[in-house]
């Protein structure tokens, strides 16, 4: 009895400690997405905050080691390769605070990407068959041919159902003026998504009093969803078809995803390696011998999955797999040749897309893009680089990206000579202001503003569509970084969207 | 089951058994040497030499306790330490990461962290019994998550039947190489009481020593020992249980009823059969001969296995 006395005068003490949030100062020039002002949360944050309140900083710690020890040992982590021999283990950096996206705003966001990637879906069926859009000039037909992803193998071929996009990833900012603009289209292979869900269980298993607060839509069906996705595109004559997952093998950095995806939608995870074709059908080497392949999700980029096609070093793909894949025997998803839509210099195109097919005005804003290869926004471009964001065209994982107001002199003039020798290859966009979000540092032990955007996850089947409700909210924890991806030192918050 | 998935989870299986024996026997060896009444007669390195032995580690030209202990548990480099093993296993896990559960790949990927995080300093000065138990303990829960978090079909056949064959190769080195100190050790002419605490250790070795102790109800000697490890078939660590794993596991993915000589199924049964009908009396005479057949015949399984299934 003596020691349980013990025990609840201690836990007293710790409880008195409260106020996580009591030190968070706003980011001025930044939206908030949380507080109004300091200590005045947003209506729809308010018991969230509350939650946090309530625990003390050393509460706080543990529960975020316990998280990163469950991260670590479930090997939700990245390599990083150094001079000795074994490689150093991280994991993602998981912030605890979620972002709690309100249903009103949520159903704008979800009818605008069901939207943009129904416009982008015709446009693909469009550029590799009656090309319409280029004859009437409302996207220049050189823009398309020059791009490095239009792939002529896909010219005059109809995939099942009409569906090129069956996964996209849809990248979204909040600006200062409280909007929503889309940052970029992702349609080859968007990777994100298993840590979405892997973000809520480890919220759920560590702060569960906050679900008991707020009821967020859940996001367990997306592996489901996607299975049957796959499912609505299998080929002619097949009747239950056989999916799989095509990875490029456990050295890749999407690995742990591709697993994942495998192990929820209970489907076989295969490398090219596994795979042959035969008279125009694809095989798995099973232990009993071959298995035909009727549908794969693949996760190689296009240039990887044919060597016999595209590039011949390819280890990663399999030999005669675009020759199956055009006499209609196999589904590949997403279909090959869909870079060309998310191209950076198309991009810009994209509300005009949405208005040549579905006659709608778009829903979601784009940021306004200048292309370097139009001499007059070239000229504008070359003049005002310190207020401009510079992008390479076909660069994805942030890399290659100048942000103006973080350049020298003689960066400014290096983006130049960049932009001069080789105009096609870049764009311009004004920095947005990304919007910042109360996020744990574990050097100043504070919640401080950081950098946010959200990637949507949306699938789309023969007449289907889902969207994932919420998606990967990432964070950029480098103060004042604008880069999310966690390539860039980027982490990420569970993301709730409210019931 | 794809073939390369199989070739993953039949590889996974075998070094965490393979990782699990090393640690006991270095651990049962080295802990027994300490007061043993050997050292009358030898010195300390006669165990270590024995754990090299056991470990397959030929090339150490001068033998000093600490080089040991590091180059069979954390020496990454040397291909057969305990690390090495663990990295291996959970390579392999991962690579058929899809078809185990997640609760086994979880306590895998723990295992390894566990293993490779383990401080080198710790274990070369205080931690050495700590790290052999914690690959024992880790070996147990990630064989308890094996069995009971896994569908009993055609994974999980091809792991027990990797653990199996590894067991089998395991357990004959292990009496091989107790053996051969035994043998050093009559010669040096040592009582039958002294020899008994050898025995004892062998059976330790395998962790079989209160199940031998049970089932004769007498101190260890020779027969009683050989006889348990060898033939027992209730014994989990003998050389007839593991065969008998082995026959029942792959008769889960073996589709071939018609046992034709030379077919997988037909020479494991036949092992079987030897094993399932052999008397003490029969091998006493001959037990290197018994042993060494054993392990060639096991070897052959194994490798018309891996081409039989596991080749992509």
């Amino acid at each position: 009895m003596q020691q349980k006395a013990v025990y609840y005068k201690t836990f007293d003490m710790e409880m008195q400690a409260t106020g996580l949030m009591n030190t968070y100062k706003l980011g001025n020039s930044h939206y908030d997405e949380v507080f109004k002002r300091i200590n005045e949360p947003k209506s729809h944050y308010q018991p969230i905050v509350e939650c946090f309140n309530q625990l003390s900083i050393s509460d706080f710690e543990r529960i975020n080691n316990e998280v990163k020890t469950a991260f670590f040992n479930q090997g939700i982590t990245f390599a990083v390769y150094s001079d000795e021999k074994k490689p150093d283990e991280r994991i993602f950096p998981f912030d605890l605070f979620p972002r709690i996206i309100s249903n009103e705003e949520w159903t704008k966001l979800e009818k605008g990407i069901i939207q943009r990637n129904i416009a982008i879906n015709l446009f693909l069926d469009d550029i590799y068959h009656k090309k319409m859009i280029l004859k009437d000039k409302v996207v220049p037909a050189e823009l398309i041919f020059s791009s490095k992803n239009y792939l002529k193998e896909m010219d005059g071929f109809s995939p099942v159902g009409g569906i090129y996009t069956h996964i996209s990833g849809t990248d979204l900012i909040k600006h200062i003026d409280g909007e929503y603009y889309i940052l970029e289209d992702n349609l080859r292979c968007p990777s994100g998504v298993s840590y979405v869900l892997s973000n809520r269980m480890a919220l759920k298993k560590s702060l569960f009093d906050l679900f008991n607060k707020l009821k967020s839509k859940n996001v367990y069906q997306y592996p489901e969803q996607l299975l049957e996705v796959l499912k609505t595109v299998k080929p002619k004559n097949v009747d239950v078809p056989t999916v799989v997952i095509v990875t490029p093998g456990m050295y890749n950095s999407a690995y742990f995803e591709h697993s994942f995806l495998a192990l929820k939608m209970g489907i076989p995870l295969v490398e090219g390696r596994d795979l042959y074709v035969e008279k125009d059908f694809v095989y798995m080497k099973t232990i009993h011998g071959p298995i035909k392949v009727d549908v794969i999700y693949r996760r190689v980029d296009d240039e990887f999955i044919d060597p016999l096609c595209f590039r011949k070093d390819s280890m990663l793909g399999v030999p005669g797999l675009m020759n199956a894949y055009r006499a209609g025997n196999v589904t590949l998803a997403n279909a090959p040749g869909t870079g060309v839509a998310d191209d950076k210099a198309v991009y810009h195109y994209v509300p005009s897309i949405i208005k040549y097919y579905l006659h709608e005005e778009p829903i979601l804003n784009n940021v306004h893009t200048y292309h370097c290869e139009d001499p007059s926004e070239n000229k504008y471009v070359l003049e005002n680089i310190d207020k401009l964001v510079v992008k390479p065209v076909d660069e994805s994982g942030g890399y290659g990206i100048s942000i103006g107001t973080t350049l020298s002199k003689e960066e400014i003039e290096e983006v130049k000579v960049k932009i001069k020798s080789n105009p096609r290859k870049y764009i311009a966009q004004p920095i947005m202001s990304l919007s910042v979000h109360p996020t744990f540092i574990e050097e100043t032990k504070e919640f401080e503003p950081r950098h946010i955007d959200l990637r949507t996850f949306c699938l789309m089947g023969k007449n289907t569509e889902y969207i994932l409700k919420g998606g990967l909210t990432r964070v950029a924890l480098r103060r004042g970084n604008l880069i999310v991806n966690s390539s860039q030192g980027g982490g990420s918050k569970d993301t709730w969207v409210l019931e | 089951m794809l073939s390369r998935v199989a070739n993953n989870l039949y590889w996974m299986g075998r070094y965490i058994e393979r990782a699990d024996h090393l640690a006991r026997y270095s651990k049962a060896s080295y802990f027994s040497s300490l007061d043993a009444p050997i050292l009358k007669t030898f010195d300390r390195n006669f165990v270590l030499e024995s754990i090299l032995y056991m470990a397959g580690i030929f090339d150490m030209e001068q033998i000093n306790e600490k080089d040991v202990l590091y180059k069979i548990g954390l020496d990454a480099q040397n291909s057969n330490s305990i690390i090495s093993n663990i990295t291996s296993a959970r390579e392999n896990a991962r690579g058929a990461r899809n078809a185990i559960s997640t609760d086994l790949w979880e306590a895998i990927n723990k295992y390894y962290h566990l293993v490779t995080n383990y401080p080198q300093e710790t274990y070369l000065t205080t931690g050495f019994y700590d790290f052999t138990q914690m690959v024992s303990d880790q070996t147990s829960i990630v064989t308890s998550k094996i069995f009971g978090t896994l569908l009993h079909d055609g994974e999980y056949a091809i792991i027990l039947i990797g653990m199996h064959i590894e067991r089998a190769i395991q357990i004959i080195r292990i009496i091989n190489s107790k053996l051969h100190d035994i043998y050093k050790i009559e010669q040096a002419g040592h009582t039958v009481t002294e020899l008994s605490f050898e025995w004892t250790n062998l059976l330790k070795c395998v962790e079989s020593f209160d199940m031998n102790r049970k089932f004769y109800r007498n101190i260890p000697n020779r027969e009683q020992v050989l006889e348990f490890l060898i033939v027992n078939p209730n014994c989990p660590r003998s050389i007839s249980f593991s065969l008998r794993g082995l026959k029942r596991y792959e008769k889960n993915i073996s589709r071939n009823e018609n046992h034709d000589i030379n077919t997988i199924s037909y020479k494991i049964n036949k092992l079987c059969g030897q094993y399932d009908y052999l008397s003490f009396d029969e091998f006493k005479d001959d037990i290197y001969g018994l042993l060494n057949n054993t392990q060639a015949k096991v070897l052959e399984i194994s490798e018309d296995f891996e081409m039989k299934y596991l080749s992509f």
